[in-house]
């Protein structure tokens, strides 16, 4: 039995991120996440003020900063139990947005279209289309998306000052009011990011794309020239012939916290949230007493079973020379490996196309993409929402601004979808000053290590099975991996062991 | 000394992670250069290592000055002017932790024209990660590479 072990470097942020795999025949029999980089964000955060939150944290991230300054608030607000006023949600909805939407273009059409430019594919019948829109730096899609994936940040840059890393959310709301010069110009950008949405990426109004509700409908419609033409329509034929649809499952539970709070009801959210039990096919309420983090094959301060959060721990006690593999925790819902993203955000949310895909064909790196795609129309649309709600009277306030009495001792949680998925910050604070902080970022949770019960995480499973024409270019690797939108630069975290190839296309 | 151009903003994006031995370079270049009277049509940013999201420090200018480490190729502390032409593409294609070569290659594919670019980098002596500080040639070359873009800093008195 040909048994090899390849040690994939996919090198997307700084080199935080390294696959282990065993192929046996081919197939891999075995797989393994490895984050290469102990970041300690949790232990930089003790002892501060709690506003310091605000400003550290969106620094996890080079890419989702809103995601975590709109978590990190959350957080404290919950502590201290804040009104927010509803233009501030709206406000912070639409940056969230802007953020996820620069992501899911840049995701798509810079990070998982390139794979399908590789030459192994040069006898495909759409590999001269595909290169005409895909191709790195060359690709009209691709250069589309750098220009437009650009614009879309602009509109935190209105509200923020800049992107990344801006701290413009406070407890109580947000520093700047929205005015007409501002709703202006976001809406100039959404505006065009819509019309090459719409033109470019599906061939189709919004609309009629959001109205598709069912498999075979998207089957039909994918024979239709307008959307076969289109960058989806090219992305799911590409995908689909080479049987993306049947690959990379990974674990059937999803997770979701929901998509945007509710102007008028902040604790609600706008694109509900909740657990998908793989096994039974049911979506449960959410419920964050179930999460909670591992550290078994981890190199941290050992502790048996898991931690919920705020009870949590992250101290670095590196083990060499043992089974520990990682720095990245192991995030468990109750006692179950789940996967998060767009295709739970969707799922878990209700929309009937991916309902409807998903029950004939299952979890697969293809649907994970074509929902993250799908996703920008549902922000497309709250987006217009949130401007349409913030121009009806501007001298609404945009923050209630607490006295230094409300910063009482207390806990707290913020709970958000970011452009990866789920995403949480647990703050504990006393005698004025943080005595805990945990991040449970969406990477965390798919590209989780074992845990106490040796399960492996997401991607670990999804990997297992798949095989490897030529482990010299592992590009099946490559493709299901990119579906999941690695980020370990969020998580944090080297194997010094096998064959160390560097992963390109 | 470089000369600059007459008419319009100009924009001087030092690159660098200075945890990284003399992948600090850019910001030690950056603290410098912070220092002098800065001109109006003059923006000056410690640009970290932000990959795509550099992009926008590209913006608004005629003309962009980059700072950064070059990798050792024997002559430790070498200062060279090169043209944005020379920069080749980091060897991982996709990711938003690129580097400067990527940023290049995306900013040349936008539509619109990228300023006038210059590049200028110092030569590490080695590139050591989480080991703060920068070498004895390339800590030298921050001060010549002051002196080369003090030009910059000319105020035009009225």
């Amino acid at each position: 039995m040909a048994k090899i072990e390849l040690n994939l470097s996919l090198n997307r942020v700084e080199g935080d991120l390294e696959i282990a795999v065993e192929l046996e025949d081919g197939v891999v029999s075995q797989a393994r996440t490895v984050g290469t980089l102990y970041r300690g964000f949790e232990q930089i955060m003790l002892g501060r003020a709690p506003r310091d939150g605000l400003v550290i944290t969106p620094r996890v991230c080079g890419i989702c900063g809103t995601a975590h300054l709109y978590s990190a608030v959350l957080a404290l607000e919950q502590a201290w139990q804040l009104p927010v006023p509803p233009n501030a949600v709206r406000i912070r909805n639409l940056c969230l947005i802007a953020e996820g939407i620069q992501n899911d273009l840049r995701q798509t059409f810079l990070f998982f279209t390139p794979d399908f430019c590789n030459p192994r594919y040069i006898d495909r019948p759409w590999f001269a289309e595909l290169m005409d829109a895909f191709e790195p730096f060359r690709g009209s899609v691709y250069r589309q998306t750098l220009a437009l994936s650009r614009k879309a940040v602009e509109i935190v840059a209105q509200f923020g000052g800049q992107w990344p890393h801006s701290s413009y959310m406070l407890p109580g709301g947000v520093t700047t009011p929205p005015d007409l010069r501002r709703i202006i110009a976001c809406r100039a950008v959404l505006d065009e990011i819509q019309r090459w949405y719409e033109q470019t990426v599906i061939g189709a109004g919004l609309d009629d794309w959001l109205a598709l509700d069912s498999a075979d409908a998207y089957f039909s419609w994918l024979e239709t020239p307008a959307h076969a033409a289109s960058a989806l329509g090219l992305l799911s034929r590409s995908a689909r012939g080479l049987g993306l649809q049947r690959m990379a499952a990974g674990t059937p539970h999803m997770l979701s916290y929901g998509a945007w709070c509710d102007p008028e009801q902040p604790q609600d959210r706008l694109v509900p949230g909740g657990f998908f039990d793989g096994d039974s096919g049911q979506i449960a309420p959410l419920d964050q007493r179930m999460i909670n983090e591992h550290v078994r094959h981890s190199w941290f301060k050992p502790y048996p079973g898991g931690l919920h959060p705020s009870n949590g721990e992250t101290i670095p006690d590196f083990q060499p020379n043992s089974d520990r593999y990682t720095w990245a925790k192991a995030p468990r819902y109750g006692d179950r490996a789940v996967q998060t993203g767009p295709l739970a955000e969707l799922l878990i949310g209700g929309d009937a196309l991916i309902e409807s895909l998903h029950a004939l064909e299952g979890g697969n790196a293809w649907l994970r993409q074509f929902a993250r795609v799908r996703r920008i129309a549902y922000e497309l649309v709250c987006a217009r929402r949130m401007l349409d709600e913030l121009s009806v009277d501007f001298s609404q306030p945009h923050i209630f601004n607490p006295g230094k009495s409300a910063e009482v001792d207390g806990e707290g949680f913020g709970l958000i979808m970011a452009a990866r998925g789920a995403l949480g910050h647990w703050v504990k604070i006393k005698d004025g000053a943080i005595a805990r902080y945990q991040i449970v970022t969406p990477t965390a949770w798919n590209a989780s290590p074992r845990d106490s019960n040796g399960l492996p995480g997401h991607w670990e499973q999804s990997l297992v099975g798949v095989a490897v024409q030529d482990p010299e270019d592992p590009i099946e690797i490559g493709h299901i991996i990119r579906s999941h939108d690695p980020c370990l630069v969020c998580t944090v975290h080297m194997l010094d062991t096998g064959k160390k190839r560097h992963f390109a296309p | 000394m470089i000369k600059r151009g007459s008419g319009g903003v100009r924009h001087i994006l030092c690159f660098g992670n200075p945890l990284h031995g003399d992948d600090g370079f850019g910001p030690a270049v950056y603290r410098r250069l912070a220092e002098l009277p800065q001109p109006g049509d003059l923006r000056l940013f410690d640009a970290g290592t932000p990959g795509l999201s550099a992009l926008v420090l590209f913006q608004d200018c005629c003309e962009a000055v980059i700072v950064d480490a070059s990798a050792p190729a024997g002559q430790p502390g070498k200062l060279r002017e090169l043209p944005a032409s020379a920069i080749a593409t980091e060897p991982t294609a996709v990711g938003h932790g690129h580097g400067v070569g990527f940023l290049l290659r995306a900013l040349a594919a936008l539509p619109e024209a990228p300023p006038a670019l210059r590049v200028v980098t110092a030569e590490a002596a080695s590139v050591v990660s989480f080991r703060p500080g920068l070498s004895a040639p390339v800590a030298l070359a921050v001060e010549r590479t002051v002196d080369l873009l003090r030009g910059y800093f000319e105020i035009e008195s009225t």
